[in-house]
């Protein structure tokens, strides 16, 4: 606050942000390095061996990509996660921009009734959601966990959708209309186009939801292994009775550090929208 | 807007909005009915299949419904059917809740909060009368004091610890409120601490420090896995005890003491959630004009007068409806305290564990012991209070301005 900072204060400062980066990084940090230890133990009596890589071998890596159908959870989350995106936002995109344009009845009602919905957890609701799905001949499949998904997704892309739709000026679509557009193509040809940033960011946060997913996951598809989502997978493979930890951390940094970083790039997109008090993703 | 009207905008708005308000209403508002009614039901391990002679059965479960049947498997144990009596999950839930004796813990309990909730009830009287300016901290101190008076006389904790005895719904409950208490304030804190320090422009590495502070955010993305991490070093053979004995000392087994591991699962909720605050409050920071530190300065403000009459205030409006949407947020928490103590360690034969919050219990009675019935009654119960905790959160965030406009 003070433009002029004393040297103890710049001190001190530097102290918290560096425990504090420390204590962010370092859980990160810990799993890389147990990633490449020797033999199955993820700690190391040595005591430099916690901090730096003072040894590192592929091992791990190697077992997770060939011995074990890793790559199979990858292709699944993929497919699952694809999938729910690609639903989510074909039926969201429609009905936010309705929301967003449309005067209508019923309209302000059906917005809080999807807010109101958006705040029910997806544990709480699993025997019902999980009934339906074995009705349909769903439960156990990968389809199955697609609706799901896309169900929770919904609410949160149309809320994210209609919010930017609002912000782009209606005057495009009405000189495109009095050319002779009618309001489809004006939401086809004109607002779509315009609104490809929020939508890659919404397809984005839906992707991510479906894909770091456990929960929903681990009862609607809970076997066998090679149907398995990789979250719901690498946690069994920590928890599992051999405990191949060092594998577990291998899978680690293959699939949550990608993540991660995907997530901080869209650290930006999450700023501005808290600010203005948005819905978490 | 231009365009159309009439007929043809009605019919161009169900196109619109139809294909979503399905999915809604088949994923969405079904489960929820459906749930409702499962609450009422016997539906279990033992009973996993419907009655479907039973008309309520036959209308709301969709396994008995005309298409759906050929796929019911016959002949596996009874039928589930509507509970005798009908709210026999419910009572199952609430146990010797509604005795004379753990009510008159709750009357305890609530007793020593009437001191706070007086002041509270005050202080949104003074809000809107800025003029009168009392010294509303002093108020608050009394409150305090006599709340924490009232809880010494009365021996709250005993209450507290009789009142949980008292069944798993009200020891769920009480234990994610304290998980809730110990983590939003503590993640706030560290936020705004952090925040405070960046805020600063002219510091050096501030981007860096910026993004390497962000990370636990981005990993929640994965929290279970991330979680898992955590969990590693709080094991017996774990990093912590193994630093421990290189210093002579044999660690505890942290996660098999209820305390120490409620520690640790607010702890590493701590390290996922902080960033949350710290960029929340770091954008309201930007906001304030910084002519007004410029004046305090001037008037010979120090640092903390400030803080307290500048920062604080200013920052509110922001932090305010936040602080609600992280507490509903941590109220459901599952990942972190799954991964790290799975809802353990026990505290008794048949009682939930020392960290088995809300969403835990939840998923233990669906995933590991198949008690559906009571799983839902559970959740219609938690489905009303976060109901509750979201209009609240809404009228605070203003959220919904957007669809009046």
């Amino acid at each position: 606050m003070n433009r002029r900072t004393k040297p103890v204060v710049l001190i001190v400062s530097y102290l918290v942000l560096t425990l504090a980066a420390l204590f962010a990084f370092y859980p990160i940090w810990f799993a890389i390095l147990a990633s490449g230890r020797i033999g199955d133990r993820l700690y190391t009596l040595n005591l430099l061996g916690m901090f730096i890589p003072t040894e590192w071998t592929f091992e791990n890596y190697q077992t997770l990509l060939f011995d074990r159908p890793f790559l199979i959870w990858i292709r699944n989350s993929l497919y699952v996660a694809g999938l729910t995106t690609l639903g989510a936002l074909l039926l969201s995109t429609s009905a936010a921009y309705a929301f967003s344009r449309f005067r209508f009845r019923g309209r302000e009602f059906m917005l809080i009734l999807l807010l109101a919905i958006q705040a029910f957890p997806g544990v709480l609701s699993l025997v019902a959601v999980a009934l339906i799905l074995t009705a349909l001949g769903l439960f156990g499949k990968h389809l199955g966990l697609v609706m799901a998904y896309t169900a929770g997704a919904l609410v949160f892309c149309t809320w994210n959708l209609k919010g930017y739709f609002d912000t782009i000026p209606i005057d495009l679509e009405e000189a495109a209309m009095i050319d002779g557009c009618d309001p489809i193509q004006a939401f086809l040809r004109i607002t779509l186009p315009l609104a490809r940033p929020a939508l890659a960011v919404t397809a984005l946060l839906a992707f991510l939801g479906a894909w770091g997913d456990f929960v929903l996951a681990s009862v609607i598809v809970p076997a066998p292994d090679h149907m398995k989502t990789v979250v719901p997978a690498l946690y069994s493979l920590a928890n599992s009775v051999s405990i191949p930890w060092g594998q577990f951390a291998a899978g680690f940094v293959l699939m949550a550090i990608p993540t991660i970083l995907v997530f901080l790039f869209l650290q930006r997109f999450f700023e501005a929208g808290l600010t203005l008090g948005g819905v978490k993703g | 807007m231009v365009g159309w009207s009439g007929l043809r905008k009605s019919l161009l708005v169900a196109l619109f909005v139809a294909p979503m308000f399905l999915g809604v209403l088949i994923f969405n508002i079904y489960p929820i009915l459906l749930n409702i009614y499962v609450s009422f039901t016997n539906y279990n391990r033992f009973h996993p299949n419907p009655d479907c002679d039973l008309w309520l059965n036959s209308i709301m479960e969709p396994r008995c419904w005309p298409m759906f049947r050929p796929r019911l498997p016959q002949g596996l144990g009874t039928p589930f059917t509507l509970q005798q009596p009908l709210y026999q999950n419910y009572s199952e839930l609430f146990g010797r809740l509604f005795t004379s004796r753990a009510l008159g813990d709750l009357a305890q309990i609530a007793l020593c909060l009437i001191p706070l909730g007086l002041v509270f009830l005050l202080h949104r009287y003074w809000e809107r009368r800025p003029g009168q300016l009392a010294n509303r901290g002093w108020f608050w101190g009394g409150a305090f004091l006599a709340s924490f008076a009232l809880a010494a006389g009365l021996n709250l904790p005993r209450a507290v610890l009789d009142l949980m005895e008292s069944g798993d719904f009200i020891a769920v409950v009480f234990r994610t409120v304290f998980f809730v208490a110990a983590r939003v304030p503590l993640s706030f804190l560290l936020g705004l601490v952090l925040a405070l320090i960046l805020n600063r422009p002219s510091l050096p590495g501030r981007t860096l420090f910026r993004v390497v502070l962000f990370l636990p955010w981005a990993a929640s993305s994965v929290a279970i896995l991330m979680a898992l991490v955590w969990q590693f070093f709080f094991r017996e053979q774990g990093t912590i005890n193994q630093l421990l004995a290189l210093l002579g000392i044999k660690g505890p087994i942290w996660l098999n003491h209820p305390f120490s591991a409620f520690a640790i699962v607010v702890l590493v909720d701590v390290w996922f959630s902080y960033p949350f605050f710290m960029v929340v409050i770091l954008g309201a920071l930007q906001s304030i004009p910084q002519e007004l530190y410029e004046a305090a300065e001037v008037d010979g403000a120090s640092w903390w007068d400030q803080l307290l009459h500048i920062t604080l205030p200013l920052i509110r409006p922001a932090v305010l409806p936040a602080t609600v949407l992280t507490s509903i947020t941590a109220f459901q928490m599952f990942g972190t305290a799954w991964a790290i103590t799975n809802g353990g360690p026990i505290t008794g034969v048949g009682k939930p564990g020392a960290t088995e919050f809300v969403m835990i219990y939840a998923y233990k009675q669906i995933y590991q012991l198949q008690n559906y019935g009571r799983a839902a009654a559970f959740a219609v119960i938690i489905f009303g209070m976060l109901f509750l905790a979201t209009l609240y959160s809404l009228r605070l965030t203003r959220i919904t301005k957007g669809a009046y406009e």
